[in-house]
């Protein structure tokens, strides 16, 4: 057993200094990694999100072509003089009013001439 | 430690160090040496190469009517490493793609990663069949945008636009002249796929995007094209010709405002159509055109001086022998200016002016005019039609050739021709395509009029105007042509049918009028050949069939165009009926 006076306390001393270092060092490494999956996994969120959002727009801009080209088809030449001869609408003059001329029309006074898109009973 | 234990650590070491260099080599060859190749190996199990498709162009006409359209629909297309139960896919798919469950089946068991499964499915069913497909917890379908091309008006025009094939390219038509323009450029993006199929958007590589393609803009005007497709049509049922073509420019331009042909197609269902259906008569049926081409010879000894206005010359009375054979009028004629002979339709005073010509400079004349070249329009299998050289005709070709015959032509070449007259001596390249534009409208490339070469001076086409205009008068071939309130000028023609096994096909007639309205500044050329019409001979005349359906055109035409009127409506005469049944004697 020692006894002696000049027994020193054997101990080992904390360096708080140092290990607050370490250990703002590994939190700060454990913070970027989290941070790092987090990241991670906002991209992976995001991109779902924008693969939707394309998704939405390709169907949203493919059912509009499709509509556009129905649209097309119903208002075509072909359909609209089927309609016509079907009875479904009539063509109805247009009243000279409402025609802007390039071509001022020469009156019509029985003379037996053609006048061009020249509606006498409307003009009237 | 003994140097045994010594000796034997430093084995255990060496080998342990040898394995672990071993590993270390191999390692640095997998990825180092080896590493574009293992890349590539695992780029291609999860990267594929996504196609971005370009949107073809879309055709409008003059006014921008759409003539040809997109339909978006899907290609579905099947990964087999994905398809784990193909039985249950196939039983799921089969009534959305309607398509034989056995047959699905088959298709899907496979280890193929890119099998096409159906084209041109509709939006909403690839739609409803992804939600079945996510709902069953089944994968291996995958849906392609794709889209397939639409003509919202019919058959109206078929010949022009076209059509294309199952890849998407032209075949026929504008289609097939300017698909270089409305192709565009397929863009593509390098993506990955996790083990669902579903893209990795993180991992989205290189990207280029799609060059949509231009649209085109043509110089027809549907408003026209609707009025000679209708007549042309009731021509066809009524007459049941062989064929039946109508053609109608701007001979100021050259600009084509419409073309219709029968038999005809619809470019939407290519596939129910027989091939004769599918051509464009226009350009690609050559005939002999009969006295419509009478105006080359009169235009052609004008100019060169031979005649005048004032000289006579004898039609022989009707009977004129040459080369051996006697050359036939419809009636005896005697001293006829050349006025007369346009507006008769003298065969003998025709083929007198073009023995004044001579052979060389009556050929040179024919090839001013257009004939035996091709024109250059934007339409595919353009012929250039059959015009010897005087090298090879016989003696009776100099008189022959000045009536149509001894030489074929096609309609459009009969057109421009006569367009030269109508606009005062110039030859103009016929176009149908007027100007390529960009998707916002922005012109890329503009298709100005070109004037191939200037055939006679003004004063000359107005000369021969003036002589066709008494076609259509009174005394003239063609006056069912006439349009009350116009002035019209134009030069019917009858030729007999060639026959495919040689010389003429008796009792088979190709009848034509060629003319144009107003004749003092005219807007619009059209032709109108009828071929083979099932009607009696004594009938089958361009004055009595061709020369009405253009009065009816051009009346409705000039309503369409806000024509004014310059004269007084002319009563219309009931249809003459004309005698006389031989070819040369119908050359009129």
């Amino acid at each position: 057993m020692n006894t002696s006076p000049n027994r020193r306390k054997q101990v080992n001393p904390v360096h708080f200094t140092s290990l607050v270092r370490w250990l703002v060092v590994a939190l700060f490494c454990g913070s970027a990694g989290l941070f790092f999956v987090f990241i991670k996994n906002q991209q992976f969120a995001l991109g779902e999100e924008i693969r939707q959002v394309e998704r939405k727009i390709r169907e949203v801009r493919a059912a509009n072509e499709v509509l556009l080209a129905r649209v097309t088809e119903l208002s075509s030449r072909r359909v609209l003089q089927q309609r016509i001869a079907d009875g479904f609408i009539t063509v109805k003059p247009i009243p000279d009013i409402a025609i802007a001329r390039l071509i001022p029309p020469t009156e019509a006074s029985g003379d037996g001439v053609i006048r061009t898109a020249f509606n006498e009973r409307l003009r009237q | 430690m003994t140097r045994t234990a010594r000796t034997r650590a430093g084995w255990a070491c060496a080998a342990v160090g040898l394995v672990f260099t071993a590993y270390s080599a191999r390692l640095i060859h997998l990825q180092v040496a080896k590493h574009d190749e293992y890349a590539q190996m695992a780029a291609q199990t999860h990267t594929m190469r996504q196609v971005i498709h370009a949107r073809r162009g879309l055709i409008f006409d003059r006014n921008g009517e759409l003539l040809a359209s997109n339909l978006p629909v899907r290609t579905v297309v099947a990964d087999g490493s994905h398809i784990k139960d193909p039985a249950a896919v196939a039983r799921l798919a089969a009534p959305f793609l309607q398509m034989d469950e056995t047959e699905l089946t088959r298709r899907l068991t496979t280890d193929r990663k890119y099998v096409v499964i159906r084209r041109g499915v509709a939006e909403d069913t690839a739609l409803e069949l992804g939600r079945a497909l996510q709902e069953s917890s089944l994968r291996g379908l995958y849906f392609e945008q794709d889209a397939v091309r639409i003509y919202p008006n019919g058959h109206m025009l078929g010949h022009v636009l076209g059509f294309l094939d199952h890849e998407g390219s032209g075949v026929q038509g504008i289609e097939l002249t300017m698909d270089r323009y409305l192709r565009g450029k397929d863009g593509y993006r390098y993506i990955e796929r996790d083990r669902t199929g579903r893209e990795i958007m993180l991992y989205r590589g290189q990207e280029e995007p799609a060059d949509n393609g231009l649209n085109v803009r043509l110089t027809i005007d549907m408003n026209l094209q609707a009025i000679v497709e209708e007549e042309i049509e009731t021509v066809y049922r009524d007459l049941k010709p062989e064929t039946a073509v109508a053609v109608m420019v701007d001979p100021h331009t050259g600009e084509v405002l419409a073309m219709a042909s029968r038999p005809c197609f619809d470019p939407n269902s290519p596939g129910a159509a027989e091939p004769e259906q599918m051509k464009n008569r226009a350009v690609i049926d050559m005939v002999e055109p009969g006295s419509t081409f009478k105006i080359v010879v009169a235009a052609g000894a004008l100019n060169e001086r031979k005649v005048d206005e004032k000289t006579l010359i004898f039609c022989e009375n009707g009977r004129f022998a040459y080369g051996g054979r006697i050359l036939r009028d419809h009636h005896g004629y005697g001293m006829m200016s050349v006025h007369d002979i346009l507006v008769k339709s003298s065969n003998i005073g025709s083929a007198k002016m073009a023995l004044m010509m001579g052979d060389d400079s009556f050929y040179e004349y024919v090839r001013r005019f257009g004939f035996g070249e091709r024109s250059g329009i934007e339409l595919p299998g353009e012929i250039p039609g059959l015009v010897h050289p005087p090298a090879r005709w016989d003696n009776l070709t100099i008189t022959r050739m000045p009536m149509g015959h001894a030489l074929a032509v096609t309609p459009l070449q009969i057109v421009m021709g006569m367009s030269v007259i109508a606009n005062g001596g110039d030859l103009m390249a016929p176009q149908v395509v007027r100007s390529v534009e960009d998707c916002d409208g922005r012109s890329v490339m503009e298709k100005p009029p070109r004037l191939v070469r200037n055939v006679v001076p003004n004063k000359t086409a107005g000369f021969v105007s003036n002589a066709l205009a008494g076609v259509v008068g009174p005394q003239g071939t063609a006056k069912l042509a006439s349009v009350a309130g116009y002035s019209v000028a134009g030069k019917t023609g009858t030729a007999q049918k060639v026959s495919p096994t040689g010389g003429y096909a008796p009792g088979k007639y190709v009848v034509s009028f060629v003319g144009y309205l107003p004749a003092e500044d005219p807007r619009f050329v059209c032709l109108v050949m009828i071929d083979d019409a099932k009607v009696s001979s004594s009938v089958n005349y361009g004055g009595t069939l061709a020369a009405p359906v253009f009065s009816r055109i051009g009346e409705k035409a000039a309503r369409y165009l806000d024509l004014v009127p310059a004269m007084k409506a002319i009563p219309m005469d009931a249809t003459p009926l004309a005698l006389g049944s031989s070819a040369q004697e119908r050359t009129n």
